[in-house]
């Protein structure tokens, strides 16, 4: 199987977040990125596919040159090869369209994103970049079943799953439960670097963006008030004052 | 809430910025290494510490190992971290690849092992033990014993152990009684007992491999009649069945802490059907074992302060939300209360603690970067590494095992009651880091060695090599403005060690070797404050150099460096002046506890 899984680098859900003074986006000084958890289950449903079906997988990933660290990460947890697109940040449509462009060439069998990023929170790329290669898409995947050339995927709806049957290839976005994400393993680390990573320019990919969104602003949530310990060891007596500091104080009964 | 355990930026400070580890991909035996790797080592183990051990933490403590029947039932969390150490490839992190290990440098492998201990110490051990039994083996047994045993110890299915201590023989192994009596069969029968001996039954794993000390039927007495010997729980039969090797557990000790991790009390050959498989010749066992206890000792050092790593990181957030009293010049009660991290006695207790977990990490790393320079260099070379490394041993395992419980008293302490009740982890900190100065030789015992045997070992060129690496770092300070008076300090201080040393080794000489070695436990106490003195100057060196220009610097970078910088005045301010203390008693060498009698304990 020729499988696909586009991965993003993300601040740590650890990182303590600071907005640029002139609210154009975010300090990134010191801080420590990672591989968007959602794309994480995308990646290790690759590698089960693969190890079932054989084949191998390819990780794709658009972002600065840091973003190869994340890439390295996908092959040291088994991933073949990798794409990095050297475009440091797009909007939606053309961070997909990066996407699209790249992946076109390898005609995979199934591409797996994660049902969002961490970061952004616009859970759009997957289905921007399934359409822009003209595949079906089923999102928010919880669990997958390839039979017969289908993919069979199920997703959790308001009190309800829904099976999804899907003709390949397709594009799936992975949520939380669709399996348990590996760590690397050594010997995986010391035969990532080895692995070939093609790295590729908007030119390399005949693509120019021309951004369809942009973000005007980013403001800080409003600072949260400092928590409250309350002491004492009879437990009746410290429910007490909770109900009341909860009626009193924040006034949310 | 954080649950912060240890500093991922203080790992790569010690790994890039003051030890330079990415330098050693330059030999050939590391050259198949980058810093990318080393990078993700620490981010996976991270992951690990962070998802597998770390909740796991309060819940090994509170449901300790239980007999059940035969064997010993520890929890599941044992059982799936083994396996992600064996499929990870953690317990073979340092063996060669031709054994099918990764060959990673010591001091990258220090990385992993102190993320273990400080999410989670008592986990961190079946990994530890498991990985140094195989390099044992690996280092001194037949091929057919590596055959049989180190895949299985490698993959994380066989727990390893280390079987030294009997009832009559803790301390003084040259008492060790377990028998092994030859037979035609190329194995030996073993009987006798064991007593604490760490993961040495447990249900975490299929099998247990005890690298056991005992003597050949017939012996002489004393460490030259020791063998090693290979006793697993079970044995590989004829057809690769495995056999219960009439090892019977026969008692479980209930510890202070420490808890997630079974010490057990062995009998081998109730049933006179115990097989012991021969380690290397016959007597020379204790000088084998020594590459165990010496790689236990460092890793006890390092566990000692992983764990004061997490007490620090526990008590500092608490210090941060915990408001209390207002600042001395505040006369208005009707003011807030504020954090107690504005406190200045506060901030004392936190600097103490950073400078007893960073120092000690850092000595701890520079003995890995001797063991690696030992590994790659020959000669002349490779002699003064070894050197270096097995003088600094007793006191890499010493002082943090010794100051982590300081340490940790410390972070209690800043929890104020809260410290004393275990809806916080502080008091398992506490009670956990309890047993480091007590296994793998006592602090006693380390005293005797770095005194008796270390300084003089080699005519004293241990010693003179310790000295010379220390003024090396001396120099290196000088050259900057602002810490040459410390750079200064450590030189005074080591003027003095040289005289006490040089005092002590005359009392030696005139034949007084009980007075000598008396206070062996305070010279090795003096050695740990002016050896982590060293480290401190050699970590601030780096730092001074990054703060000289910190325009390309991140806020959290600048705030890091000016850490280090205080944690280090800190040192040289409130530590090594307690060495002075320790300089006037060990000079004064009146005898008195060699003269003191049993008998006027009386009352
Ligand atoms: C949690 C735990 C885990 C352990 N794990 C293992 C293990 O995996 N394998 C193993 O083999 N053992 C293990 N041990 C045993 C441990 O190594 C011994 O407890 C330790 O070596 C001390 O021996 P002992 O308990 O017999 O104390 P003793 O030797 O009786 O010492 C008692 C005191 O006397 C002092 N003392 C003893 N002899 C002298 C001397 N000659 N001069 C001056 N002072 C002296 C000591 O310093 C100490 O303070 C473990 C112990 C514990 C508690």
């Amino acid at each position: 199987m020729n499988i696909v899984a586009c991965v993003k680098q993300v601040p740590d859900t650890e990182a303590l977040i600071k907005v640029k003074a002139d609210g154009s986006g975010i300090e990134e000084g010191g801080i420590k990125w990672v591989m968007n958890p959602y794309d994480e289950y995308g990646v290790e449903e690759a590698l089960k596919l693969k190890e079932k079906n054989g084949g191998e997988v390819t990780i794709v990933s658009m972002g600065p040159a840091r973003a190869m660290e994340t890439i390295r990460t996908a092959l040291a947890m088994g991933a073949e090869k990798g794409i990095h697109i050297t475009i440091d940040k797009a909007d939606e449509y053309n961070t997909a369209a990066a996407l699209a462009a790249a992946i076109k060439g390898i005609n995979p069998d199934i591409i797996f994103c994660g049902q969002r990023a961490i970061d952004d929170d616009s859970g759009q790329v997957g289905s921007i970049l399934a359409e822009l290669l003209g595949l079906p898409v089923v999102t928010l995947v919880t669990k997958l079943e390839i039979a017969d050339g289908k993919a069979k995927a199920v997703k959790p709806i308001e009190g309800a799953q829904l099976l999804i049957e899907s003709q390949m290839p397709c594009v799936i976005t992975a949520q939380k439960g669709l399996n348990e994400p590996r760590y690397a393993s050594l010997p995986g680390i010391m035969k990532a670097k080895k692995k070939p990573v093609d790295v590729k320019d908007a030119a390399a990919l005949g693509i120019t963006v021309q951004p369809k969104a942009k973000i005007v602003k980013m403001t800080p949530p409003p600072e949260r008030a400092p928590g409250k310990i309350i002491g004492g060891d009879d437990p009746a007596a410290k429910a007490a004052e909770l109900a009341k500091l909860l009626r009193e104080e924040a006034k949310v009964i | 809430m954080g649950e912060k355990f240890i500093s991922e930026r203080n790992l790569r400070f010690l790994l890039y910025e003051v030890f330079d580890a990415v330098s050693l991909t330059r030999y050939p035996y590391y050259a198949d290494h980058s810093r990318e790797m080393f990078d993700m080592v620490l981010e996976t183990a991270m992951r690990i510490g962070k998802d597998m051990l770390y909740p796991t933490l309060g819940e090994m403590d509170k449901n300790p190992p239980e007999l059940a029947g035969d064997h010993v039932k520890v929890h599941p969390v044992v059982r799936t971290f083994m396996r992600e150490c064996g499929e990870g490839g953690w317990i073979s992190a340092i063996a060669p690849m031709e054994r099918g290990g990764q060959q990673l440098p010591s001091i990258v492998n220090f990385v992993p092992n102190g993320i273990f201990a400080a999410a989670n110490y008592s986990a961190s051990v079946y990994l530890l033990l498991t990985s140094e039994a195989s390099h044992l083996i690996e280092s001194f047994g037949s091929d057919e014993l590596k055959e049989t045993f180190i895949p299985r110890m490698f993959s994380g299915e066989w727990q390893g152990t280390m079987a030294l201590t009997e009832p009559q023989a803790g301390s003084s192994l040259a008492d060790i009684a377990t028998v092994a009596e030859p037979t035609d069969e190329g194995y030996y029968r073993m009987r006798g007992q064991k007593i604490f001996i760490s993961g040495s039954d447990h249900d975490g794993v299929d099998n247990v491999v005890n690298l056991m000390l005992a003597r050949i039927k017939g012996a002489p007495a004393g460490v030259r009649g020791i063998s090693l010997f290979v006793v697993p729980k079970k044995r590989v039969g004829e057809n690769g069945e495995l056999v219960f090797n009439d090892i019977n557990v026969t008692g479980l000790y209930h510890k202070l802490g420490y808890r997630g991790c079974p010490i057990n009390q062995l009998s081998m050959g109730e049933a006179d059907d115990c097989r012991g498989y021969l380690v290397g010749e016959p007597h020379k066992g204790l000088a084998y074992m020594f590459q165990m206890m010496n790689a236990a000792r460092l890793a006890i050092g390092l566990g000692a302060a992983a764990i004061a790593s997490a007490a620090y990181y526990a008590s500092l957030e608490y210090s941060q939300v915990r408001l209390q009293g207002r600042r001395m010049t505040e006369k208005d009660p009707a003011t807030p209360q504020i954090p107690i991290i504005e406190h200045a006695d506060v901030k004392r207790m936190l600097l103490f603690q950073r400078s007893v977990v960073e120092g000690s990490l850092s000595l701890i790393a520079q003995c890995y970067q001797y063991s690696d320079l030992a590994i790659v260099s020959e000669g002349d070379e490779k002699e003064r590494y070894s050197l270096l490394l097995d003088l600094l041993t007793p006191v890499a395992k010493s002082y943090p095992s010794e100051m982590s419980i300081l340490s940790v008293s410390q972070g209690l302490q800043i929890l104020g009651g809260y410290g004393y009740c275990d809806e916080f982890p502080l008091e398992q900190y506490y009670r956990d880091t309890r047993i480091h100065p007590i296994h793998e030789g006592t602090t006693g015992i380390h005293g005797t060695t770095l005194l008796g045997r270390n300084v003089t070992m080699k005519d004293g060129r241990a010693l003179q090599l310790f000295l010379e690496e220390v003024q090396k770092t001396i120099g290196a300070a000088e050259a900057l403005d602002e810490l040459k008076p410390s750079a200064q300090k450590l030189r005074d201080a080591l003027e003095k060690l040289q005289g006490v040393t040089a005092h002590l080794l005359d009392i030696a000489k005139e034949g007084n070797r009980e007075v000598f070695l008396a206070d062996a436990t305070l010279y090795l106490e003096l050695f740990g404050i002016i050896t982590i003195a060293w480290q401190w100057l050699l970590q601030a060196v780096p730092v001074q150099k990054a703060l000289r220009n910190t325009d390309g610097l991140s806020e959290t970078d600048v705030a890091f460096y000016h850490g280090k910088m205080y944690t280090f005045r800190y040192f040289f301010g409130y530590e090594l002046p307690k060495a002075d203390g320790l300089i006037r008693r060990l000079m004064e060498t009146d005898g008195l506890t060699v003269e003191m009698k049993a008998a006027y304990f009386s009352d």
